[in-house]
């Protein structure tokens, strides 16, 4: 019953419009303060506590080095360098487009912006070269969402934060830490690798059909050149995943030598910026960081409520009642998130929807670090689906294509995403041999 | 006047204390790895930078309140718009409207408890664990940045009840993309 009048509130308040932190918080407001005595004083010490940790810090440090690198010099470097290795293949230039997108959008940590910053350069070339538009726009908006499962990743960041420390049993009862930050780093590769493959096979599937041009194979020197030029921007990635994995760096230091890499790159290396563009830099990213950190906050007030009022146990009892197994509940869950992913967008929903799904998950025999990529997978796809995908409309816009247009443009990726999806969905085990987790593991990667 | 020196003096605290957190943490690793160099560690085996991560946490908590009322002037705070999209003009705003007056409901009930909390904690001794900073000091981002975002919550709603404007924040705004045809042929050759 309070778990209906809690979800009804939070429903009825986000239709409204308004910022999704603002209807989270108003919720767990109004709900404690009429229908329960828990003092609300609790709530005022959370507001500060809640994001009052170390490890949440690698989402601003991440998106600073991100913005550094979001200019459009750097998407020149990587689809420069990303055509020169395959660009002679059959749809040269679109399977560049996945390729130069999943670099960007690792580096750049933002699908809507990589979006952008490769199709808006990529796009007019493809069109001068033959392809149809539809071809282009598709290939763009789908790839575009691969930054999300690439590390670094800020979703990821957020699952981490989202279910640490809660408390899950397994079905044997024995407790289950959550995925840390570094275990889903680990685990995001391979996936992202394999599902830009796939992406670039379904490219090159439909360019040898349709006998797309092909690009002139590029001279060794000239291969040699591009790789050099982009070889900076792709380091940062290097530097997270190496620095995380060999332990040299937690999670959030790593996050802030990116960013300080970034800045030097940024500005003496590739000189794509003045030094007196920086402050803007920094105030975009404080605007960015601080709006996640606001529904952070916000967030762990909801999931506080939702403890307080043990909803989460609830509902892990109910389903084991119910005798509901581990395949129809991820069903359920992927339906859930696709849902979800038509109108919120992804750190919202990560941060509304982990808490919950995580002790259920456990309960059901599922591995933490799975069910974070897999919460991951469906973000992705969330982003570019319609009816209002972010990366459909901020591709319709480049590409001067209504919605209804690009999305007929986009099905054969998005189909092909949707297939990849139950590969990564249907087991409980961790499959991604990520050396994060003690189901591949004798000896798990050390946890925070 | 006295507005657009807010506007300013909250862009500023923001960037800087993002710079400062970044330039704070670079420092203390850079430091834990020369302490493992010989000829470097005479120079800084002596700096002690254990504060490093408390003092980064609190600039970014401090960033996050300041910043959360900086992103309500810049429209970065977004919410489910498909339902209220689809509705009439007229109904629309009186909807619009009220989710921006329950952000100001919302941010002066947070502002109240905090400057509640900060008074009470003001009288205690209790300092943060690491560099000992009252943490009554600490805690006095709650209030200020409350109140400041519960204002600017009301700025946007008189801006939006007299023009019927809403501040909008671009999600793929990149610099230095160019859509020019020298551009696009250079990568076509």
């Amino acid at each position: 019953m309070n778990s209906a009048i809690i979800f009804g509130l939070l429903i009825a308040l986000m239709l409204t419009g308004m910022p999704i932190s603002i209807a989270l918080g108003l919720t767990v407001l109004s709900f404690l303060f009429v229908m329960t005595s828990v003092p609300i004083e609790a709530v005022a010490l959370k507001l500060f506590t809640g994001i009052e940790s170390f490890e949440i810090m690698a989402v601003p440090f991440f998106i600073l080095a991100g913005n550094f690198l979001t200019h459009g010099g750097v998407a020149r470097r990587m689809i420069a360098f990303a055509s020169s290795m395959i660009g002679h293949w059959y749809g040269g230039l679109g399977l560049a487009a996945v390729v130069a997108c999943a670099l960007f959008a690792a580096i750049s940590g933002s699908s809507p912006a990589t979006v952008v910053a490769i199709g808006s350069i990529l796009l007019p070339a493809m069109v001068k070269h033959g392809y149809p538009k539809r071809f282009g726009a598709g290939v763009i908006a789908t790839s575009g969402a691969l930054g999300i499962l690439i590390p670094p990743s800020i979703v990821m960041v957020l699952v981490a934060v989202a279910t640490g420390g809660s408390v899950a049993l397994d079905p044997e009862g024995k407790r289950v830490l959550s995925a840390s930050v570094a275990q889903l780093f680990m685990a995001g590769v391979l996936p992202g690798l394999i599902l830009a493959t796939m992406l670039g096979m379904t490219t090159f599937y439909r360019a040898w059909k349709n006998n797309y041009p092909r690009m002139p194979k590029a001279s060794w020197l000239e291969a040699v050149r591009a790789f050099r030029d982009s070889v900076w921007g792709l380091l940062l990635i290097f530097i997270v995943l190496g620095g995380i994995y060999t332990g040299a760096f937690t999670p959030t230091e790593a996050a802030a030598m990116s960013a300080v890499y970034a800045f030097v790159v940024a500005v003496f290396v590739y000189r794509d910026m003045k030094l007196t563009d920086v402050p803007k830099v920094l105030l975009a990213s404080a605007n960015m960081s601080a709006m996640i950190l606001y529904i952070i906050t916000n967030a762990v007030l909801f999931s506080f409520l939702m403890t307080s009022e043990q909803i989460p146990q609830a509902m892990t009892a109910w389903i084991k009642d119910s005798g509901i197994g581990w395949v129809e509940f991820l069903l359920v869950v992927n339906v859930l998130l696709l849902l979800a992913g038509n109108v919120m967008e992804p750190s919202s929903i990560v941060l509304i929807t982990a808490p919950i799904l995580f002790p259920i998950a456990v309960s059901l025999g599922i591995n933490p670090i799975h069910l974070g990529i897999l919460m991951t997978v469906n973000m992705e796809v969330g982003l570019c689906h319609p009816p209002v995908g972010l990366n459909l409309y901020v591709a319709s816009g480049i590409a001067r294509m209504g919605i209804t247009e690009l999305t007929i443009a986009t099905w054969p990726w998005l189909v092909t995403m949707l297939i990849f999806s139950p590969w990564s969905r249907t087991s409980r085990k961790c499959r991604f041999g990520c050396h994060g987790c003690s189901e591949c593991c004798d000896e798990p990667y050390r946890s925070r | 006047m006295f507005l657009r020196i807010l506007d300013r003096l909250e862009e500023i605290l923001i960037a800087s204390l993002i710079a400062a957190a970044t330039l704070v943490i670079f420092a203390a690793v850079v430091q834990r790895y020369a302490l493992g160099v010989p000829f470097l560690y005479q120079l800084v085996y002596h700096i002690n930078l254990t504060w490093a991560q408390e003092l980064c946490v609190y600039m970014f908590v401090w960033m996050a309140k300041f910043g959360a009322a900086y992103g309500v002037r810049t429209g970065i705070h977004v919410g489910v718009d498909v339902a209220v999209n689809m509705l009439e003009p007229g109904p629309r705003k009186k909807v619009v409207l009220f989710g921006l007056l329950c952000g100001a409901l919302f941010t002066f009930v947070v502002g109240t408890m905090g400057a509640k909390f900060v008074i009470e904690l003001y009288p205690t001794d209790q300092v943060s664990p690491d560099m000992e900073m009252p943490r009554w000091i600490i805690f006095l981002c709650v209030p200020l940045g409350s109140y400041l975002m519960c204002f600017r919550f009301l700025q946007v709603a008189w801006a939006f009840w007299r023009t019927g404007e809403l501040p909008h924040h671009d999600p793929g705004h990149v610099e230095g993309v160019v859509e020019s045809p020298a551009a696009a042929r250079d990568v076509a050759r």
